[in-house]
């Protein structure tokens, strides 16, 4: 795994926002082919939240089966979603694996998309993330979950099957 | 000479919508029965008497008063029914409504309502059998869609999020979905299990709701492509602008 936090050789973060949000078979599609490209260090999953009760209101505690939280399985690991995936933001190793990403968006998307690319997840450890993590943190955490929050233990991986990877959900 | 009410400026689809929003001439696209509103609404069972917060106004005695006279209370002030409301939200994606045209058509259309105005959702307040007449008009004629508006007490974003791959407004309590070609709701406005399974008819397609819509979108009707709206939008500006300049 490229370890980003010390690379020098600088990757690519790259964001893609579909302009419908994902139903789940979708979601496990796009991420099932992401994970088949070479050179894919980090990928995170952002979406608006799906609760399993009523949070609110009147209504406060009542269940709420959402059709769109449902499992899906990527790299033969089975997670189930929390969100309704609206974005990915991706760490890639150089422009020619952004490219092939592209590839797959406009192969596994019946609708327009935005790709773009920037600077969306944290590269270097601040002094929040020293003093959250420790000097010995893992760099893949990095810019995956507001150090803040101490949401880290709630973070689901989804490694490569031959190669480290890591994919984040929140 | 016969006096017509100028609701809205402008001659594009979008201000004829608004002009229809605000008038009350609507067309009616579907049927939801007064017993499947209610249950949607969720303040009292489907069939049951309106529970009252005081004697009907004929049995109270009611003061003196020239305006009392002057203005007939609505029925539910007449009945004694309890303040009730109806919230809805709408998809900034086409949907038919916006909360300010929510509220234009409330206030000119219906007596003893109290319309609320945020950015995503739209109030009214009423006497409960008011404030259902009110909600069925609107679950009923083109100022709804059931995939691109939503009847949302409480958790009502939802609004400005992407629509998802089926054409309907994101809810995250899941109140309402898509099923064989109609929206079917089974939980009320605050995400109340129900005992039914409410039918608000089929969504708009694409097209028809880019045709209904109130709302300006450079994808549509533009907002700027509406000269005699943006002359008038100006001339508010510059008169309340010159007029609110009060130099103590």
């Amino acid at each position: 795994m490229s370890d980003s936090a010390v690379n020098t050789e600088n990757p690519l973060q790259i964001e893609i926002f579909p302009s419908r949000i994902l139903s789940p078979e979708t979601a496990q599609k796009l991420l099932s082919e992401v994970y088949k490209v070479d050179g894919i260090l980090r990928v995170m999953v952002q979406g608006q939240r799906l609760p399993t009760e009523v949070g609110f209101g009147p209504g406060t505690g009542e269940k709420v089966e959402h059709p769109q939280r449902k499992a899906i399985e990527v790299e033969g690991q089975l997670i189930e979603l929390k969100v309704n995936v609206g974005r990915l933001r991706l760490e890639v190793a150089d422009a020619e694996v952004k490219e092939k990403v592209r590839e797959v968006c406009e192969k596994v998307f019946p609708f327009p998309f935005e790709f773009r690319e920037g600077h969306f997840m944290k590269k270097k450890a601040t002094v929040t993330d020293y003093a959250k993590l420790g000097p010995n943190a893992d760099p893949t955490l990095l810019g995956m979950v507001d150090p803040k929050s101490g949401d880290y233990k709630n973070l689901i991986f989804i490694k490569k099957k031959e190669e480290k990877e890591s994919e984040d959900e929140e | 000479m016969v006096y017509n009410p100028q609701y809205y400026p402008g001659a594009t689809s979008v201000a004829i919508n608004r002009r229809k929003h605000i008038s009350g001439d609507l067309e009616k696209l579907r049927e939801i029965s007064d017993e499947d509103l209610t249950a949607v609404l969720g303040h009292r069972a489907p069939g049951s008497d309106y529970p009252s917060t005081h004697p009907p106004l004929a049995e109270m005695g009611e003061p003196e008063c020239s305006v009392r006279e002057m203005v007939e209370a609505t029925p539910g002030a007449k009945a004694g029914d309890r303040v009730r409301y109806v919230q809805f939200a709408d998809s900034m994606y086409n949907a038919p409504a916006t909360p300010y045209f929510r509220s234009y058509f409330a206030a000119n259309n219906f007596r003893g309502v109290d319309p609320g105005t945020l950015s995503g959702r739209q109030i009214v307040e009423a006497r409960e059998r008011d404030m259902e007449e009110c909600a069925k008009v609107q679950m009923e004629t083109e100022i709804s869609c059931p995939a691109l508006s939503g009847m949302r007490g409480a958790t009502v974003h939802g609004h400005s999020v992407r629509l998802q791959e089926d054409g309907v407004m994101f809810d995250m309590l899941d109140r309402r979905r898509l099923e064989d070609g109609t929206i079917i709701m089974d939980k009320d406005q605050v995400a109340i299990p129900l005992d039914r399974r409410v039918d608000l008819g089929k969504p708009m397609s694409e097209e028809e709701a880019a045709k209904r819509t109130t709302i300006y979108r450079v994808d549509n009707v533009s907002f700027r492509g509406d000269k005699e709206v943006v002359e008038w939008v100006h001339r508010v500006f510059d008169q309340r602008t010159t007029y609110g300049f009060q130099p103590q």
